[in-house]
């Protein structure tokens, strides 16, 4: 182990154990630095989630729970609290008013934390409590209609209670409009003395529970066959399954793009364990002839080996920890907002992914060494012996069952594995053209010019491989940075500033005017106001629906349910007709693409609405495609006046408040008992924190995937750099100037970097295109700025990188380097 | 130098073919040769008489197509690579044309490598006392490329000696020096050599060099004679 060291050690000024390092960092950097930030990602939007529940899971039913449920999660160490609610009459000297009323247990919440004012109308701040017995906390708006301050009495059914607090927000309300809703908390151990829960009342129970996954899980598989079909098991990532989905395929296309780094690193260390075996052939084969076993070489090079994973793997951790722990922290400071901290379960894939490398990159190559003759000190062999098909398969293997593991799937390595073969075949034809037509049109060698071009033909091979690296990682770059504005264009689109955070629905037709009225006194300007009448889908071309789709669990979901249905003169801005003609005045129903294509109900289909106990069949006249991420109402279907016109409607809009006009806005619309509201705010906030947050961990892979570049562009020069050195020695000792051969390389690294940009910058608009059309829907649009920046990129990167990696060859002495051949 | 009688090195009938694209080619027709313990012994003869080749498989570097070579009666192609390995390490030490030092190890370590190898620990001590023998105590922190080539032979002949080896092999150990560092290089490796009582064989085009040894063969396309 010494001697390994020692040479190893030795071996490090040399600089192929150098590259062979810092790939190996690189590698388990960049899928430490990924999946750390995905996971942080993930228990920050978990935990968000989980406040949204109260607590980590939560069991609901409309009777009370099983105490034996409580106690089995009690004695398995989780956290339990309770919680009832119900709607009942809140009295009071002035009046009574109809609220919902919560009991909850002191624990509540497990997650979250309640937050109360003591002003009306106040914008809250956090407590850790819940109401202690004898109080209660109303919210500002059933205060100000019961016409109670902090201080007086309110009865609830046979209770008296204090009024302590001003509810702002419970966390356990998926509505976060509470301060506007008329509800009040009061303590669990209230709840009897209140005798407002008899027998047939409507009250929902809930069980909430938190604690480490896995006694989550166990508790999960205990209870869920228990539960009957009115009785329901949630948990935080059934709330919110689609912004966990999202991040879930967000981890899964970052690291398979990090695939992209790793793979690059993976070259470099096979580069770099080439030129090692090569460089070491001839010491094995003296060590051997001074008495080294094979087995003795074997233990040489595996603990060389091995201390190159050990350091490798723990800087590349440190560095992955680093880098995504400073990107968390530019992400708190720019939004306030602190991610939790990563767990370290996810640690073993940065160590996977060097161990693979080490054993997919190196390791073949590595072993060939083993079997040199020692006889090659008398007589050189020239080459060393092996399968390269299998050194091949190895690199192949190794790669895919990382991709394997980073998606867990077979689909989308294989997309990737058949996308980069393609994108080889495409970089190799036009490279291959592209070099011979530079070699012919520059034949002779008194020029840089002439010496550069003829250089990128002459090492053909080599360089056309530099230029698919290079295609690859460039065209890499301009989509993610193209992806990276598009996801960030894109929600700034959608959500122009003063996007409506707030839905009023339920307005009846004689609130709209003085609704209106209450607004524009606070500069606030609502949306379109649509009525809304609820009508049932039955017939579809005069066909049952029932009949139509016989499983209701497969039934379209504009089939499934009671639809909100509407009328208007005029549509939004957000709705745009892709089929027929939208004309208010004429019969016929206007339906939503994406609800008309899983319903498959085409134009000139025949609709037929059961509403408030009468029949309507029309035909679809228009197809609407809906942006529904504008933040304001839209329906699925719109109607003819004449049909709504029978029907007592209410209406339903969308507002922005301002954080300066709330206060006043929600105390306006105490004057609306009957107007529900609901805060959308928080929603979008945390989607434009996950936004920021995807867009900041694509930065990091971009960092990476360059870096991982740079180290196969410098592995890959080291590997001609013998080659080199006796051309650049054989023109000095010719006469040659030192301008004249860096000239000759700044044109072959030049024009290197030149192509790769150009060919990348075409890829990577088709991909772009692609990704636009069909995965952000969004027209196409050219983006001449990648035809700029992939160029310039590639010519800065690889010359930069090419002149300072052969910069021996300028350096130095031609007597010199003739000396060192 | 010790029993005369003692065979160091044997062959028998010694046959060595490579395969080519031509066919086959017979490198060795035949070599029947006894090297006494303590001899020195030149081999020398035109490029490709195969004089190398015979080298390679007396010192267990290669295997004979047919026939048999010995050291110390031990049959080398009974043997596979890591009993080989094993046996050069216990009797054999080597002195190449081209040094073949460690670049990434000092002068020092470069000498101590064989006795690492062999996992003595006194390495270091035995060490720089060969190279204080060749002349080169005052650069064993040295690496290689700051050596010249006499001094880089000479660490060699130091690393060669310091595993104490029964047989000293040398392959035109003068091959890559001018003629003065080559009359020091020469006469270091038979000093040495007769204060050790190693047996030495060594392969050269220098004529000189190999009269200096007690015998002369020579090979002429693949067969071995005693030279005139």
């Amino acid at each position: 182990m010494k001697l390994a060291l020692k040479i190893l050690l030795r071996e490090l000024r040399n600089g192929d154990i150098l590259t062979l390092a810092l790939a190996m960092v690189l590698s388990v950097a960049t899928v430490t630095g990924i999946s750390l930030f995905i996971d942080r990602l993930q228990s920050s939007f978990e935990l968000q989630s989980a406040t949204l529940l109260a607590a980590d899971r939560v069991v609901r039913s409309p009777n009370e729970l099983p105490m034996e449920w409580q106690l089995k999660a009690q004695s398995s160490g989780l956290s339990v609290a309770n919680r009832a609610w119900f709607s009942t009459m809140v009295f009071t000297e002035a009046g009574l008013q109809l609220s919902q009323v919560s009991a909850v247990t002191e624990a509540y919440p497990l997650r979250g934390e309640y937050l109360i004012d003591k002003a009306l109308f106040g914008v809250g701040y956090a407590t850790p409590n819940s109401p202690a017995q004898g109080e209660v906390w109303v919210s500002s708006r059933l205060a100000s209609l019961l016409e109670v301050d902090i201080g007086d009495d309110i009865q609830i059914g046979e209770a008296d209670f204090s009024v302590t607090a001003y509810l702002v927000r419970d966390p356990g309300s998926s509505a976060s409009a509470f301060a506007i809703a008329p509800r009040a908390v009061i303590n669990w151990k209230d709840l009897d003395k209140t005798q407002v829960i008899q027998p047939g009342s409507r009250v929902r129970y809930a069980l909430l529970m938190a604690g480490n996954s896995e006694l989550l899980d166990d508790m999960e598989q205990w209870v869920k066959p228990k539960l009957n079909d009115n009785q329901e098991w949630r948990s935080p990532r059934a709330g919110g399954r689609g912004i966990g989905a999202t991040i879930d395929r967000a981890e899964s296309f970052l690291l398979l793009a990090g695939t992209l780094a790793v793979v690059m690193a993976g070259v470099a260390m096979a580069l770099a364990s080439n030129r090692y075996v090569k460089r070491h052939l001839a010491q094995v084969a003296v060590m051997k002839t001074l008495g080294a076993t094979p087995k003795k070489i074997a233990s040489i090079l595996i603990w060389q080996l091995a201390c190159i994973f050990v350091f490798g793997s723990l800087l590349g951790l440190m560095l992955g920890w680093s880098v995504q722990a400073f990107i968390a922290y530019s992400l708190e400071t720019l939004l306030s907002t602190a991610l939790p901290e990563p767990g370290l379960d996810k640690i073993w894939l940065g160590i996977i992914t060097g161990l693979t490398s080490l054993i997919a990159f190196c390791l073949p190559l590595m072993v060939r060494l083993l079997g040199v003759s020692p006889l090659s000190v008398l007589q050189p062999m020239g080459r060393i012996e092996g399968k390269t098909a299998l050194l091949y398969a190895f690199g192949f293997i190794g790669m895919y069952s990382l991709m394997v593991i980073y998606t867990q799937g077979f689909l989308l390595p294989s997309l990737m594995v058949l996308s980069v073969l393609l994108v080889s075949v495409l970089v190799a034809s036009i490279g291959f053209v592209l070099f011979k037509l530079g070699r012919k049109f520059t034949a002779g060698a008194t020029s840089g010019w002439q010496i550069g071009l003829a250089a990128l033909h002459r090492r053909l091979q080599s360089n056309l491989f530099q230029l698919l690296v290079f295609t690859l990682i460039i065209m890499l770059v301009l989509i993610l940075t193209g992806v990276r504005s598009n996801l960030i264009s894109d929600w700034q689109s959608q959500l122009p500033k003063g996007a409506a955070n707030h839905y009023l629905f339920n307005i009846q037709q004689d609130d709209v005017a003085p609704l209106q009225t209450m607004m524009s006194g606070l500069d606030i300007e609502a949306s379109d106001w649509y009525p809304m009448v609820l009508g049932r889908v039955t017939k579809i071309n005069q066909k049952e629906v029932n009949e139509l789709f016989e499983d209701r669990k497969e039934r379209p979901e504009m089939l499934s349910r009671e639809l909100n249905l509407t009328w208007t003169d005029h549509l939004g801005v957000d709705n745009e007709i892709i089929e027929g003609v939208f004309d208010p005045m004429q019969d016929g129903f206007s339906i939503e693409f994406s609800a008309a294509q899983e319903a498959q109900i085409t134009l000139g289909d025949e609709i037929t609405l059961f509403i408030g106990g009468r029949e309507y069949s029309q035909r679809v006249t228009s197809i609407r495609r809906v942006d529904w991420s504008s933040m304001r109402p839209n329906f699925y279907l719109i109607l003819p006046q004449t049909i709504l016109s029978d029907f007592p409607a209410n209406y339903i809009t969308s507002v922005y408040v301002a954080d300066q006009n709330k206060q006043g806005f929600y105390k306006g619309m105490a004057d609306y008992p009957t107007v529900s509201l609901l805060n959308v705010g928080d929603l979008i906030g945390q989607i434009q924190l996950i936004i920021a947050q995807v867009s900041q961990a694509i930065q990091l892979l971009l960092g990476f995937i360059v870096a991982s570049g740079a180290l196969v562009l410098v592995a890959s020069i080291r590997a001609s750099l013998d080659e080199r050195l006796e051309e650049g020695a054989l023109l000095r000792t010719l006469g040659a100037s030192k301008s004249l051969i860096r000239q000759a390389m700044l044109i072959e690294f030049g024009f290197l970097g030149l192509f790769a940009g150009a060919i990348a910058a075409l890829a990577a608009e088709a991909c772009l295109y692609g990704l636009q059309v069909y995965l952000f829907e969004l027209s196409a649009s050219f983006h001449p700025m990648l035809w700029i920046i992939g160029p310039v990129l590639g010519f800065v990167i690889v010359t930069g990188i090419g002149l300072f990696a052969g910069r021996s060859v300028l350096k130095v002495a031609p007597m010199r380097m003739l000396q060192a051949l | 130098m010790s029993d005369s009688q003692t065979i160091a090195i044997r062959t028998e009938n010694l046959v060595h073919n490579v395969s080519t694209s031509a066919g086959d080619l017979s490198i060795l027709k035949g070599i029947d040769m006894e090297i006494k313990e303590g001899e020195s012994v030149a081999i020398v003869g035109a490029s490709g008489s195969g004089k190398s080749t015979l080298l390679g498989l007396i010192a267990g570097l290669d295997v004979c197509s047919k026939g048999e070579a010995y050291i110390y009666d031990e049959a080398l192609s009974l043997l596979d690579e890591e009993q080989r390995a094993k046996l050069r390490g216990k009797y054999v030490g080597f002195v190449f044309q081209s040094f073949h030092l460690l670049p990434s190890l000092t002068a020092l370590e470069n000498v101590m490598l064989p006795a690492e190898l062999r996992g003595d620990r006194d390495a270091k001590a035995k060490a720089e006392g060969f190279l204080t023998q060749v002349g080169l105590s005052h650069r064993v922190g040295h690496y290689p490329r700051q050596l010249s080539g006499g001094e880089q032979q000479r660490v060699a002949i130091a690393r060669a000696f310091a595993s104490a080896p029964k047989i000293l092999f040398a392959d035109e150990p003068t091959g890559n020096l001018d003629a003065e560092t080559g009359k020091v290089i020469s006469d270091l490796i038979f000093d040495l050599n007769t204060s050790v009582g190693t047996t030495l064989v060594m392969v050269t085009h220098d004529v000189t060099l190999a009269k200096r040894c007690q015998r002369q063969l020579m090979m002429n396309a693949g067969r071995l004679s005693e030279a005139q």
